[in-house]
């Protein structure tokens, strides 16, 4: 992100089950699951979604270039990132500063964020701005580099690496995703470096890596354009060709064609950190967006934790009571997901005791699998979270180009929720076998100089970070 | 791309000519503005002597619900009690008398909902948001839920040994530090905005402390109860009124009587260790004014210049992130509610730039109080800002329900946004430097670093700027060089 608060957002994933709210009301349904809306394509490939809402007089402006982290290249990871820095840098024909004026400046806001799969960036203002953003995201898609030089690159490199002090190095168990997406994916695999990267690749990356970048992924035929408030559609469509047709389409993309992995073995980690209480996490390989498996994964977590009637929840927090806290959930991702838990103990309770007290109780799950009332519980407040979100142009348009970007269809939010609603216990009870098996990343986060306080000590290697280590 | 269902590739007719003739460097000029419009609401007197305020808003078939309390843990705490509020509210969500947590749970996911309490300084509350067709039976939850807590003795031990948990576990977040050690050393270990909960004090708390806070609290007499969404207001002061009919008349408002802020000692840097932090997290301000200071309009304006979180150019973002590239982003706020809130400025600083960084904070906070002219760009922008952002915060249920609850927490006129905009165009240059001068107090100002002290303290106290003290992470001097 551009703009602090949410770090980890940063490896954002469209997050179905909402933890703590869960839901439904009887008498609505998948009827409510709307978003009117139109697309269509321009001659230079990209990609307009349209959304009118006259309710509040405000706008959002989004546009979804399929480019994320897992485009890096070994040695240059966090390089996906560090780009959506330079693009709040300006461009030919807007001076940098131009474009807060124009947000922050006037009542609205913009930002950027950066996952694995895809790079965001958007304006929320005033309605009557609308034109004013359109100029400024076509300005940096089309004349970028007119204004780029290697001072500009230095500046947001030397900022990104205080993003990463901030949010990885400076903060208590930190490291935890760097380690584990190590640990789970290949040394190769595009998935297997968290998306700030490495402090010494952030380093490295040169002035013809940003054009080569920008040259390929930022061309319009990569791009989803998203308008979404109080606005009128004709206009709008003739100020999107004003502004976006003449940008040439860029050259075709050769995508890598990512598998998911599954581990052989299992790996058990171990990392000393500054912190007060070690802290065990659990990461299994499992399926990306593509598979509909994510769903049921999705509803598996909802039903271990989150609620305090949530299996692993009401065992380790509250009819032990052993841990602190604990949480497990699918992250999904375009090609790739995990099934992540972590469990913080409480004292007098080790690692080791809470790693068996917590596989006892998938083990369970995986034997005899979920009620059909716990999965109607787990799943109840997926519709009120939906018609909540649907008060958010901002939301809107993030959720319309997700589907466009990842499954050619912004309509997708519709078959998203009736799949994640069509769950049965058959099918939790299936994903559970499936993935949560010992192919999996045990790592423990112990106070320095506690190795035995890990979670089976003897049997944990202990790792470093990669990247910004102490200072 | 694949190509995506029901897409539509529109000709563009556009002619090559008018493409070229596109002048990009010309700045659209906007439309015109949109007319304010304020959600309108209706405010009637329950039996209880509590207040109901509903706002009438269809469209989507949502509704939120908020019961908000006048004072928090800083009116209704005792001192050796701190986090005795929060418990409290964790409580709440432990069992009513007629059914047990799980069961009040298993209702509320049912529902697709959830029912939370907060109480937090100087307000609290229950509150929720649903499906319209769930509104009457959450409603009836959470009216059992406050009126017939069950307390059972052993979710209190267990709520307690979460918070030690999280509190050991804060003791080494450089942001949890400094959130102790800031206010401590500007308001003192006496004043309600300098403590914070300890060991001993969640030690110190029992079940009966529970049960009495809950009583003496949740008191209709200083409650408001607002509804906003996608109901009949007839209707809901009918569902209220049923929800709460056993509800009796009882408490009145606080009166929010802070002691003064300790005598300001004179500018100091008080430095807390944090061996072998990547970054010195940085903390400068003193008291502030409270949100009825008749000069709030022109603070919101001065710190928008100087340092808002909305303003990405601010002074102190654009010089000491976007110039110097010490960090990931500063910024500064007053803290404005019933009493005298901090001043703040702040944020995470590279370690080897933190003597460098410091000079900035100080160049900044002097510029805006007279050394560096206003512009009339910073003053029209921060006005078009303040005024602007508004139509936005009307734009969800719980937008409108917090506006409303805001306006009568802080006791601000019912038309304070119709009159928004005449009182911040009111607001001057001379006026910007007036209150930057008046309430950041650059001769007093409490400068808190928590970083690694071996390399930073010898930079810092080469810029000559301040005394060094060194405190731990409850602001007790430990020793100074």
């Amino acid at each position: 992100m551009r703009q602090s608060h949410l770090f980890a957002s940063l490896s954002l994933v469209t997050a179905l089950v909402a933890q703590h709210s869960a839901g439904t009301s009887a008498q609505a349904g998948a009827g409510a699951i709307k978003i009117p809306y139109e697309n269509y394509v321009l001659p230079n490939g990209l990609t307009v979604l349209l959304s009118v809402d006259h309710t509040t007089p405000t706008i959002a402006v989004n546009v979804w270039y399929h480019v994320g982290s897992k485009n890096e290249l070994p040695g240059r990871t966090g390089f996906a990132h560090l780009f959506e820095h330079v693009m709040f840098t300006g461009s030919g024909h807007v001076p940098y500063g131009v474009h807060d004026k124009f947000t922050g400046g006037i009542g609205g806001s913009n930002n950027g964020t950066t996952s694995n799969d895809r790079t965001t960036y958007y304006e929320t203002t005033p309605s009557n701005y609308l034109e004013t953003e359109i100029w400024l995201e076509s300005d940096r898609m089309g004349f970028l580099l007119d204004t780029l030089d290697i001072a500009k690159i230095n500046a947001q490199r030397d900022i990104v690496k205080n993003e990463r002090r901030q949010g990885v190095d400076n903060q208590p168990y930190g490291l935890a995703n760097e380690i584990l997406a190590k640990a789970t994916y290949p040394a190769t695999h595009p998935y297997s470096w968290d998306v700030i990267g490495s402090m010494a690749d952030l380093s490295a990356a040169s002035e013809e890596d940003v054009k080569n970048f920008f040259r390929l992924y930022y061309a319009p035929n990569n791009a989803f354009l998203s308008i979404v408030g109080d606005f009128d559609p004709v206009q709008a469509k003739a100020w999107v060709t004003k502004y976006f047709g003449d940008i040439p389409r860029g050259k075709p993309i050769v995508r890598p064609s990512v598998q998911p992995v599954t581990l052989d073995k299992g790996q058990r980690l171990v990392y000393e950190d500054r912190v007060t209480v070690p802290r065990l996490y659990v990461q299994w390989p499992t399926v990306g967006e593509k598979s509909d498996d994510r769903f049921a994964l999705d509803v598996l977590g909802a039903i271990l934790t989150g609620s305090r009637t949530a299996r692993l929840t009401k065992a380790l927090v509250y009819d032990q009571p052993a841990a602190a806290s604990v949480s497990a959930r699918q992250s999904t991702n375009e090609d790739v997901g995990e099934f992540a838990m972590m469990i913080t103990p409480r004292p007098r309770h080790t690692l080791t005791d809470l790693e068996a007290a917590a596989d006892a109780v998938i083990e369970k799950i995986k034997t005899d699998g979920p009620t059909a009332e716990e999965i109607q519980r787990a799943t109840a407040g997926q519709e009120l979270a939906f018609v909540s979100g649907l008060q958010s142009n901002l939301g809107k348009a993030q959720r319309l180009a997700d589907g466009a970007g990842f499954h050619g269809n912004p309509g997708y939010f519709q078959i998203e929720y009736q799949k994640l609603m069509a769950v049965t216990p058959a099918d939790v009870k299936r994903v559970a076998n499936k993935y949560l098996t010992s192919g999996r990343v045990v790592l423990s986060i112990v106070p320095l100089g506690q190795l035995d306080q890990a979670s089976k000590p003897a049997e944990s290697k202990k790792v470093g970070g990669s990247g910004g280590g102490a200072r | 791309m694949k190509g995506l269902t029901a897409a539509v590739v529109v000709a563009l007719l556009v002619p090559v000519a008018a493409q070229q003739s596109l002048d990009r460097s010309k700045v659209p000029v906007p439309g015109k503005p949109a007319v304010l419009v304020v959600p309108a609401w209706t405010t009637t007197t329950l039996a209880s002597g509590a207040e109901l305020i509903v706002s009438e808003r269809h469209g989507l078939p949502l509704v939120s619900f908020q019961m908000t309390f006048q004072g928090g843990a800083n009116q209704y705490e005792p001192v050796d009690r701190r986090g005795l509020a929060d418990l409290v509210r964790s409580m709440m969500s432990e069992g009513t008398k007629t059914r047990d947590a799980d069961a009040l749970s298993m209702a509320l996911q049912t529902l697709g909902t959830n029912v939370g309490f907060t109480v937090g300084g100087e307000s609290g509350g229950a509150g929720f948001q649903s499906t319209v067709g769930n509104f009457e039976k959450t409603l009836a939850i959470l009216a059992e839920m406050l009126q017939t807590p069950a307390f059972p003795p052993a979710a209190l031990e267990r709520l307690r040994a979460q918070r030690l948990v999280a509190l050991t576990q804060s003791k080494v977040d450089p942001a949890s530090i400094a959130g102790r050690v800031f206010p401590r050393i500007l308001y003192g270990a006496s004043h309600p905005f300098g403590q914070y909960p300890t060991e001993a004090s969640y030690n110190a708390v029992t079940r009966d402390d529970i049960v009495a806070f809950h009583q003496a609290y949740f008191q209709p007499g200083r409650a408001l109860i607002s509804v906003v969404g996608d109901v009949n207001a007839a209707a809901v002061k009918a569902s209220v009124d049923r929800a709460f009919a056993a509800w009796p008349k009882a408490g009145s408002k606080p009166a929010f009587s802070y002691p003064a802020p300790p005598e300001r000692r004179a500018t100091t840097i008080y430095l807390v260790d944090k061996p072998g932090a990547a970054q010195s997290t940085f903390s400068l301000g003193n008291p502030g004014p409270p949100r009825s200071t008749a000069d709030y309009y022109a603070l919101q304006v001065m710190n928008f210049i100087l340092g808002a979180g909305q303003n990405f150019q601010s002074r102190l973002n654009a010089n000491i992130r976007e110039e110097k590239g010490y960090s990931y982003g500063v910024s500064s706020s007053f803290q404005f509610g019933k009493g005298p809130g901090p001043f703040r400025a702040g944020g995470n600083i590279v370690s080897a730039k933190s003597d460098v960084a410091l000079i900035e904070f100080m160049k900044e906070l002097r510029g805006i109080a007279g050394g560096r002219p206003i512009t009339d760009e910073e003053l029209a922008s921060a006005k078009d800002s303040l005024v602007q952002v508004v139509p936005g915060q009307f734009a969800s249920v719980a937008g409108v329900n917090g506006v409303i609850t805001t306006i009568w927490t802080q006791g601000l006129p019912a038309d304070y946004y119709q009159q928004l905009g005449k009182n911040v165009a009111a607001v001057t240059k001379a006026d910007v430097i007036r209150v930057a001068k008046q309430y950041i107090d650059l001769d007093h100002l409490a400068i808190v670093i928590v970083g690694d002290r071996a390399t930073i303290e010898a930079p810092l106290k080469a810029t000559g700027i301040a005394p060094i003290v060194a405190v731990d992470i409850d602001g007790n001097i430990i020793g100074s060089k």
